[in-house]
């Protein structure tokens, strides 16, 4: 059976398949946007908790921490609420759209980065931050130079918050839908052939997923370390 | 020393118990079958007495049609129940199936919003139900998964000769049934849907049923014995008293007399 998955996998890319590149580019579209947009937000959110620890950080802390544990399906399901035609944001008419999968995981995102920014941060020397201080640089400045200092512990919160999102599938089966060539995502593929007791099939888009998941991560380290020399 | 061995006697209790189920103390027959008839409260109602009396217990499996006979072709099932006939035909004729029997029936119907936006209410025939909500401006839902439902919406269109596969408001969500009545309901879109799981949804959704009653929509069940022949670590015996039990005119009987919210959802298959 796995063999089968993988000679699919190979027929299905080769060939193009043209409803297979379409899960390939939702997955990757939605991950990345909503990582880079958590990013903006959760890696001076968590920096600011690590190295200004300012009032009720342990709370705070904990609560991102506590983040990275809501199912995936839970937060489909809150993000299901508020999009929903009785909620609070029905009016934008956002249900089973990739923007409402974007959204989800986002969510998904957030604790994620925001726990390693801060624990990075946190535990970061605190001479970095006063001696950028006394030299003149504003607190902004000062976060970005310790920041610079724990870049591979951040990239490392970047990777975990990708490999949560593209491989998710409460959030893209609740608000997406699984709407083929729409927002149908890899992992969503597969619980579709699943359903439909194609069970060699099910598995080429799962092997396509972690094929793609092995270069992201080589190519995200990579970077990473290389700035740090 | 005490604590170790009430944990000897634990670990003991535990293996006997685990082993007796490979003996004849229980015996197991695994059904395979649709979502609608587990979902629905159905079978719980229906296996009761089968249970009871012949101490046989029976782990239903509930899973799309596709999935079902899929199961049954991996002889990871011993009795399959699903609603596509082509489908089983072909299950038996591969040999992967006997005996295959009428169970039962129930109907599906097209269903949509209230204020019905494609003037579907009122027609005869769902062919033309369907080319009405195309050409409108309202969304229909397809199960696009490969169950029974997904499988007779398409003999639906295939009648029509229309092929709605490309149109923009056709939106292919490769879910169940419940998951798409909630998605027509959030889209003030159509779907077609068997009558089981939309009773069941009922109270929670907006949506009506706006087509009912024709030949074409209605959903007769088998049940087929998976073949141990070809599959031998199938439990024959078991299954093929389950089979006789539901085709037996008590466990007719009892498919008569199942109701939710007082309504009939499935028909026994001598009752035509």
């Amino acid at each position: 059976m796995i063999w089968e998955g993988i000679k699919e996998a190979f027929h299905l890319i080769a060939s193009g398949d043209r409803q297979v590149l379409h899960a390939v580019y939702v997955s990757l579209f939605c991950t990345v946007i909503a990582i880079v947009a958590a990013g903006f937000v959760a890696v001076p959110y968590g920096a600011w908790l690590g190295l200004y620890r300012p009032r009720a950080t342990r709370t705070q802390a904990f609560l991102l921490r506590l983040g990275m544990f809501v199912p995936t399906v839970v937060v489909g399901l809150i993000v299901f609420g508020l999009l929903s035609r009785h909620g609070l944001l029905g009016g934008l008419d956002l249900l089973y759209t990739k923007l409402a999968i974007i959204i989800g995981e986002f969510l998904l995102a957030f604790p994620i980065i925001g726990s390693m920014a801060y624990a990075a941060t946190a535990d970061s020397n605190p001479v970095a931050l006063e001696s950028a201080r006394t030299l003149g640089a504003s607190r902004w400045q000062a976060m970005r130079t310790v920041l610079n200092e724990v870049r591979l512990a951040i990239a490392t919160g970047f990777l975990m918050a990708f490999a949560r999102c593209f491989s998710e599938l409460g959030v893209a089966i609740t608000v997406g839908g699984n709407l083929e060539m729409r927002t149908r995502t890899l992992a969503s593929t597969v619980v579709l052939d699943l359903s439909r007791g194609r069970f060699g099939t099910a598995l080429a888009p799962g092997i396509i997923l972690i094929a793609l998941a092995v270069v992201i991560t080589i190519t995200a380290l990579s970077l990473a370390r290389e700035k740090k020399r | 020393m005490r604590a170790l061995a009430l944990f000897a006697a634990v670990l003991l209790a535990a293996f006997s118990t685990g082993c007796g189920d490979e003996g004849a103390a229980t015996q197991r027959v695994r059904l395979v079958t649709t979502t609608s008839t587990a979902n629905s409260g159905l079978l719980t109602h229906l296996l009761e007495p089968f249970k009871t009396e012949t101490g046989i217990e029976v782990i239903v499996v509930p899973v799309g049609t596709g999935q079902a006979l899929a199961l049954g072709r991996r002889g990871d099932a011993d009795l399959v129940l699903v609603h596509a006939r082509e489908r089983e035909d072909a299950f038996v004729a591969e040999g992967h199936g006997i005996d295959r029997r009428d169970v039962m029936w129930n109907d599906f119907a097209i269903v949509g919003p209230p204020s019905d936006p494609a003037g579907i209410r009122g027609l005869r025939r769902p062919g033309d139900a369907l080319k009405k909500i195309l050409a409108s401006d309202a969304l229909f839902i397809s199960r696009s998964d490969d169950s029974g439902t997904h499988i007779r919406e398409r003999a639906l269109w295939a009648a029509t000769g229309v092929d709605p596969a490309d149109n923009e408001s056709y939106w292919k969500a490769g879910q169940g049934m419940g998951k798409c009545l909630v998605m027509a309901d959030e889209k003030r879109a159509y779907t077609l849907a068997d009558r089981g799981t939309y009773l069941a949804f009922r109270d929670r959704i907006e949506l009506v049923i706006l087509m009912e009653g024709d030949a074409s929509l209605r959903n007769p069940y088998g049940a087929i014995l998976v073949n141990p022949a070809k599959h031998p670590g199938v439990n024959a015996s078991a299954a093929r008293a389950l089979l006789d039990y539901m085709t037996s005119p008590r466990g007719q009987k009892r498919i008569a007399a199942f109701r939710v919210d007082d309504e009939v959802l499935f028909q026994p298959a001598t009752r035509e």
